[in-house]
């Protein structure tokens, strides 16, 4: 093959960039500088990344995982013929296309993420070339508002963002309502911690979003559009900032679009991090430059939302549907999915799995599909004991129920939602109860602090739980838990308190034993809760490295170099951090 | 220390951000986000200088600075590292990265976020949405996964030797 005519593909999402895609483009550079290299957002496989795809233009594709600036020559070679195929590293060949690795893509669906990947997120033309742009030139062209909500209600599409909400039904309202002027609000701010889809597309393919802004805005008459994007992503804030001002280049974005009399632009907001302004009115007030407090609806946004005019507030990821319903038709979409869940989804994979990233199935795939099929199962070597779906303000679903279908009703009534699509995963090294502690910190955090159920309720709930934590806990502090849950569902304004006891409440229910066990025997199972365990060191095991002594933050351990079992933890000053745990290299810390 | 790390603001700057940006109360946000990317945190002077010279009031200005995370009133180091502590993160060890990182810098007191010599400061982030390979922090604007309190520590040498700044406890 001739190196000047092979492409190199290199993912550089925030993920590909943290594995060294840096480093790998400038080993391309140096050692084969007449190879074409194109860089693409993150295709979803995070758990490989740096990948690497090699292309000799005629649809022969070679892609490669985990590369490093290390591995790169030897890939080189292989192309120029004068190597072996590093195997070890393929993903995926012509010749060899049902590889293990290969298995993660291939299970899936993708109608959002279809682009993710595959296209250089900051050029226009490459988005054209995936038929990009041509959804909304259908609809200016032969489409009227009313068709074009028809054709969303028979997709069935229901809001991405959590609430799950028909997206027709909502535009109908704001359709409706009088305004000499109406705003379409994209809610960017992915609030939840261990969702990471809409960062994925805002930066891998923000044509896409901005092309499902402006169908959204043509059906309910908006036209001025917010990005609110959150700032802890910069990457999606460049990226969409240039993608907005291509499209106007491109004619397809500002005033009278393809010569019609339809007009929408695009401004961004950036976030400054607070997960209440992910709710719509917060989100509302924060863009009119207050402190984002949700507010009483109704009136609901769609009638009175942004400066008091009629505002459609949609998530990234639904939006990211919108072209490819309109190109491919409603009942293209509504074949995927169930009977109450249509279409597909996209989960973030993270935690105890062997590999995390993007995924997106058809609405109805099998928890088990999810995790084991495509996450590959537990990273560790322990077994999978829950994973936690829709963040702070869902639940974890125990390994039991893995069975689940995904699906709107089947997830809620495990008590835990469908949210935004987090799904972390969970071996037996998670404490259930730390966990609870975990998300009470952070709702009671990111309170806004106007009504009191929400605000001292949330603290409560979390003083209990370190009180079980701590090892101080009672049995009727179980009791008090559950009836705070009863009443800061019934009592807060909005989504935030009336969600926050959630991820209390399924681990009550699902794991109540861990629960026993922190309070009757003052012990945690999992190992977690700092003041329940020990860490000693078994001296039969102990090699005399020193490296857990080197690493001792606060002093505790002691012994003498090279002498083996000589080392022992001074359990009086030890703060169980866990640091010598992790850089043992002969297991000899023990945890209980 | 605090002392040494007060920002020097000249009061054009500001005042043309308040040209450009806007002076209306729907400017605050973004008003304040570009003082916090000029200065690392919002100088009580800078502040000052938005009220006295927008139609923003004081509570206004104050109200958004401690509402929303993102914005910090105390000084900050000479380079920041974000240490995520998002679910992912936290389930696979984010602590373990603050107490080594922590120690490394001698960082003693619980209410202290930056080294004593002015060089890092640490900050805890909700979610940088890289959870795939959780743990996750940024030193600078540089993001790395994967992490154990070990190699946090080798990554944060390195980026202190590249830019000649002393780590206590090395
Ligand atoms: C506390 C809270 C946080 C939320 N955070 C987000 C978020 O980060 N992103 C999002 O799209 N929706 C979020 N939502 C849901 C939005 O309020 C809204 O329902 C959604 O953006 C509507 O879009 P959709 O109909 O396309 O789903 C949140 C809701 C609540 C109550
Ligand atoms: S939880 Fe740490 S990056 Fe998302």
């Amino acid at each position: 093959m001739e190196a000047n005519n092979l492409n190199v593909i290199v993912g550089e999402g925030t993920c590909g960039i943290a594995a060294g895609s840096k480093e790998v483009i400038e080993a391309f550079r140096k050692h084969a500088p007449e190879m074409n290299i194109r860089t693409v957002g993150c295709v979803g496989m995070c758990h490989q990344e740096v990948i690497t795809e090699i292309n000799d233009g005629n649809g022969n594709r070679h892609i490669y995982g985990n590369v490093t600036k290390k591995t790169v020559p030897s890939i080189i070679k292989f192309h120029k013929g004068e190597g072996d195929l590093p195997e070890d590293q393929l993903i995926f060949s012509p010749d060899n296309q049902d590889l293990d690795k290969w298995r993660y893509l291939a299970h899936q669906t993708r109608i959002a993420l279809r682009n993710v990947g595959y296209l250089d997120p900051t050029s226009i033309s490459e988005y054209q070339a995936r038929d990009g742009y041509k959804a909304i030139k259908k609809i200016l062209a032969d489409m009227t508002p009313e068709q074009v909500i028809e054709e969303v209600k028979i997709s069935c599409i229901r809001g991405r963002g959590g609430a799950g909400f028909p997206t027709h039904v909502k535009w109908n309202f704001a359709k409706q309502s009088e305004g000499d002027i109406k705003y379409l609000i994209c809610n960017g701010d992915e609030g939840d911690p261990g969702a990471f889809m809409d960062r994925s597309l805002l930066e891998g393919d923000p044509h896409n979003v901005i092309e499902g802004m402006l169908i959204a805005a043509y059906s309910f008459g908006a036209s001025k559009g917010y990005a609110y994007i959150r700032a802890e992503y910069p990457l999606a804030v460049k990226n969409f900032g240039k993608a907005i001002k291509d499209a106007h280049e491109l004619g397809v974005l500002g005033d009278n679009i393809q010569g019609t009399n339809f007009s929408f632009d695009i401004k961004i907001k950036e976030g400054a991090g607070a997960f209440v302004c992910g709710e719509e009115t917060a989100l509302i007030a924060s863009i009119e430059g207050d402190r984002g407090m949700p507010r009483f609806k109704p009136p609901f946004p769609a009638i009175k939302g942004l400066f008091g005019k009629p505002t459609i507030i949609n998530n990234v990821e639904t939006l990211a549907n919108l072209p490819w319903i309109i190109n491919k038709g409603g009942k293209a979409y509504a074949s995927h999915g169930t009977e109450d869940s249509k279409g597909t989804k996209v989960f973030a994979l993270a935690g105890a799995i062997k590999k995390g990233g993007l995924v997106e199935v058809p609405m109805g795939t099998k928890i088990r599909d999810v995790l084991e099929d495509i996450g590959g199962g537990s990273s560790s070597d322990k077994p999978l004991k829950a994973v936690q779906l829709g963040g702070p303000s869902g639940g974890c679903v125990p390994e039991n129920l893995f069975d689940t279908t995904i699906e709107y009703a089947a997830i809620n009534a495990t008590g835990a939602i469908m949210g935004s699509g987090g799904m972390i995963v969970m071996d037996e090294s998670t404490c259930m109860v730390d966990l609870s502690k975990y998300f009470l910190s952070f709702t009671q955090n990111e309170s806004c602090g106007k009504c009191t159920f929400c605000r001292i309720g949330t603290l409560r709930m979390r003083e209990l739980l370190s009180k079980i934590c701590d090892g101080h806990g009672e049995m009727e502090d179980i009791e008090a838990l559950e009836e705070l849950t009863e009443q800061i569902k019934k009592s807060s304004l909005c989504g935030l308190g009336q969600t926050a006891p959630n991820p209390v409440a399924t681990t009550l229910k699902y794991f109540r034993n861990e629960y026993e066990a922190h309070i009757k025997d003052k012990r945690c199972p999992a190992g977690v809760c700092k003041s329940l365990i020990t860490h000693t060191i078994i001296s039969t095991d102990c090699t005399g490295c020193s490296l857990c002594e080197i690493q001792c933050p606060v002093n505790a351990i002691t012994g003498q170099k090279k002498v083996k079992g000589s080392y022992v933890i001074d359990q009086a000053a030890c703060i169980n951090c866990g640091m010598c745990f992790e850089v043992c290299n002969s297991k000899a810390i023990k945890v209980e | 220390m605090s002392q040494s790390l007060e920002a020097k603001v000249e009061p054009e700057v500001v005042l043309d951000w308040i040209n450009k940006i806007g002076s209306d109360s729907s400017s605050t946000v973004p008003l304040l986000q570009a003082v916090q990317s000029k200065y690392g945190y919002l100088p009580r002077v800078a502040m000052d200088l938005i009220i006295q010279n927008s139609d923003i009031s004081g509570s206004q200005v104050y109200g958004v600075a401690t509402f929303y995370s993102q914005f910090r009133l105390k000084p900050v180091g000479r380079h920041m590292i974000r240490i995520c502590h998002g679910t992912a993160c936290h389930v696979t060890g984010a602590d373990r990265l603050d107490t080594s990182l922590r120690h490394i810098l001698n960082i003693t007191d619980e209410e202290q976020d930056t080294a004593e010599n002015g060089s890092y400061t640490i900050e805890q982030v909700a979610c940088i949405g890289c959870c795939s390979q959780a743990p996750v922090l940024v030193i600078a604007d540089e993001v790395s996964g994967n992490l154990t309190g070990a190699n946090a520590q080798r990554a944060l040498k390195k980026h202190a030797k590249k830019n000649e700044e002393i780590v206590a406890n090395i």
